[in-house]
């Protein structure tokens, strides 16, 4: 069997999920061992057309790019979606949460804001744009995930992604709840896989891999209430990795 | 086996002798809380502590751990943890707790990785000193303990009665200074004990403990699922921090030969969404309020069967601690089913 091809591309993003894989070190060079990457502008100048597996990263917000996704989609066997960006949006969700964009862009990029390289729209996760099908969730991704993922891959294997909270792999490292502790963390109702890293050092969770597929939002608004505070508490601590998204308590 | 009496100076000369020679596990403060971890040094180990954030069971049971080794298509091999280890302060309803573990691993398919952990442990259990918020030991008949440990500790003031339970106890107690525990000692022990068996009850159960099999053969369909469960996040966390909790789930990772790997077993929790998915994603326990009542049914109608009658929940409260929507409290639900279905 001829090595699988792999191409990574990036659209709005910070580009730090790739820098994970930079970040493989010894394991780069396994994986480049069991794959041909064929693009992958961060750290390589060949490009290709032909790919089998097609790493998405980053968010769509314009029109181009999102032709560009189609075209890659309509090339590969295989789509992943990388990172926080890719799998919900991400951070770049925030200016969804604005009704006039152009206020947005001239906030962001002064007097520059109507070159045209900036004609940016809503922004969509990758999901919303082509099928996506599997997901590397995370701000950044992990990176033993993704190589687990990949491996999954090669085997013809469907990878295990945890659909439970975050809470299971935080108290399974014995740390207290942080509600106790007066902050309004979003384990409960964010997908583990994490490692509860956030919590595990002191800071809430802030939703960067996206709902589980199925959060108790009944349960948020009763532990809310239960705190003393108010569902707009909720949504302040939500709206970085949350805005804008299903299911949502808003309304 | 005998009872000395122990300064708590030479006590603490002696935990520090055995950290030099073995590695020890023993409670001590996590932030305002405390935790079993590997102790460095005596005056961190904290024996008058309320209750830990995680019962001592990971040391048993790790949260993760490697079962094998295996070649696609050849050999296997089994991974053990094969390190002697004392594990100091466990409280009473943690060591029933392990009691039960010890009975249920040991059945149907007796686990070698379970056993090898468990033998390689001894165990320096100790009476309550603080009962922590949500203790109901009492009420599960578990805040005093008659077997399983190594050595029992008692503080009983100045001092420490220690009692061993095994000739591994023996041995460790004949290491240790003091003196054979007078009349006065055995006393103050009695006292804690008689304290400890009706004071470790902040949430008072209307039964008696081994009535709750029956009350629960007549619950199934009773709305109390239903209604707390609505506020569940399927998050857990009761499983997490639960001492007789157990269910795992297995799974295996490749290297990147592709042709190498390990199978690894986590623990698992029957809250969780996915708990029950098998072959072609079919879930036969969807519904969360489904997933609330097995866990509440495995500890007290189950799982006691299988383990002569005891109920398997021993009282710790570290779930009703744990549950952010405060459902999870196994008291409060018994007697919600008792004020409702009555005893009897």
């Amino acid at each position: 069997m001829s090595k699988p091809k792999i191409a990574i591309f990036d659209f709005a993003c910070c580009e730090g999920c790739q820098l994970q894989f930079v970040n493989l070190e010894e394991e780069l060079l396994d994986l480049i061992g069991v794959a041909d990457v064929v693009e992958w502008r961060e750290a390589m100048s060949e490009k290709s057309d032909e790919y089998d597996i097609a790493i998405i990263e980053g968010s769509i917000t314009r029109l181009e790019d999102e032709e560009r996704l189609k075209l890659i989609r309509s090339r590969a066997k295989i789509l992943i979606a990388l990172g926080a960006c890719a799998t919900i949006g991400g951070v770049n969700k925030l200016k969804n949460n604005f009704d006039d964009l152009d206020e947005v862009k001239k906030c962001v990029y002064g007097t520059d804001s109507k070159k045209p390289h900036l004609a940016t729209q809503p922004t969509k996760s990758v999901g919303e744009v082509v099928d996506v099908d599997f997901h590397v969730h995370g701000c950044p991704i992990d990176r033993k995930e993704f190589t687990y993922i990949v491996r999954c891959l090669l085997l013809g294997k469907t990878p295990e992604i945890p659909d439970y909270p975050v809470c299971v792999e935080c108290k399974a490292k014995g740390n207290p709840c942080l509600w106790q502790y007066g902050q309004v963390c979003l384990g409960p109702i964010i997908r583990a896989g994490c490692g509860a890293r956030c919590p595990s050092n002191g800071f809430r969770c802030f939703g960067c891999r996206g709902y589980t597929s199925n959060p108790n939002v009944d349960a948020a608004k009763d532990v809310i209430d239960k705190f003393g505070l108010t569902v707009d508490h909720l949504k302040t601590k939500m709206v970085l990795f949350g805005s804008r998204q299903e299911p949502t308590i808003y309304g | 086996m005998s009872v000395k009496k122990i300064s708590k100076d030479d006590f603490a000369v002696f935990v520090d002798a055995l950290i030099g020679k073995t590695s020890v596990i023993g409670v001590q403060a996590k932030g305002d809380r405390f935790d079993f971890a590997p102790l460095e040094s005596a005056k961190d180990l904290r024996l008058d502590y309320d209750v830990t954030l995680q019962p001592p069971k990971k040391y048993l049971l790790p949260p993760t751990e490697v079962l094998m080794t295996f070649e696609i298509g050849g050999a296997y091999h089994s991974q053990y943890q094969d390190q002697p280890f004392v594990l100091l302060g466990v409280h009473p309803y943690d060591m029933v707790a392990i009691n039960q573990m010890d009975e249920l691993f040991q059945q149907d398919n007796y686990d070698t990785h379970y056993m090898k952990r468990r033998d390689n442990a001894t165990i320096i259990a100790c009476d309550v000193v603080k009962p922590s918020e949500n203790v109901f030991a009492s009420s599960m008949g578990t805040a005093v303990v008659r077997g399983g440990y190594d050595i029992l500790l008692t503080d009983v003031g100045g001092a420490y009665v220690v009692e061993s339970g095994t000739p591994k106890g023996e041995k460790l107690l004949a290491e240790m200074k003091g003196t054979v525990a007078d009349e006065a000692a055995l006393k103050s022990r009695d006292a804690v004990w008689s304290k400890n068996e009706k004071g470790l009850n902040r949430h008072e159960l209307k039964c008696d403990a081994a009535y709750l099999p029956r009350l629960l053969e007549k619950a199934y369909d009773h709305p109390v699922w239903a209604e707390r469960a609505k506020t569940c996040f399927a998050c857990g966390s009761c499983n997490q921090v639960c001492p007789t909790c157990y269910c795992f789930n297995v799974q295996d990772d490749v290297n990147w030969d592709l042709q190498t790997g390990k199978r690894e077993r986590a623990w698992d929790g029957c809250l969780l969404d996915g708990f029950t998915k098998v072959a072609g994603e079919h879930e036969f326990r969807n519904p969360r309020s489904d997933r609330f009542r097995h866990r509440l049914y495995r500890k007290a109608k189950y799982v006691p069967p299988k383990i002569g009658g005891q109920i398997a929940c021993v009282g710790c409260g570290r779930c009703v601690a744990a549950c952010l929507p405060d459902i999870a409290n196994p008291v409060s639900v018994y007697n919600r089913l008792i004020d409702d279905l009555g005893i009897g």
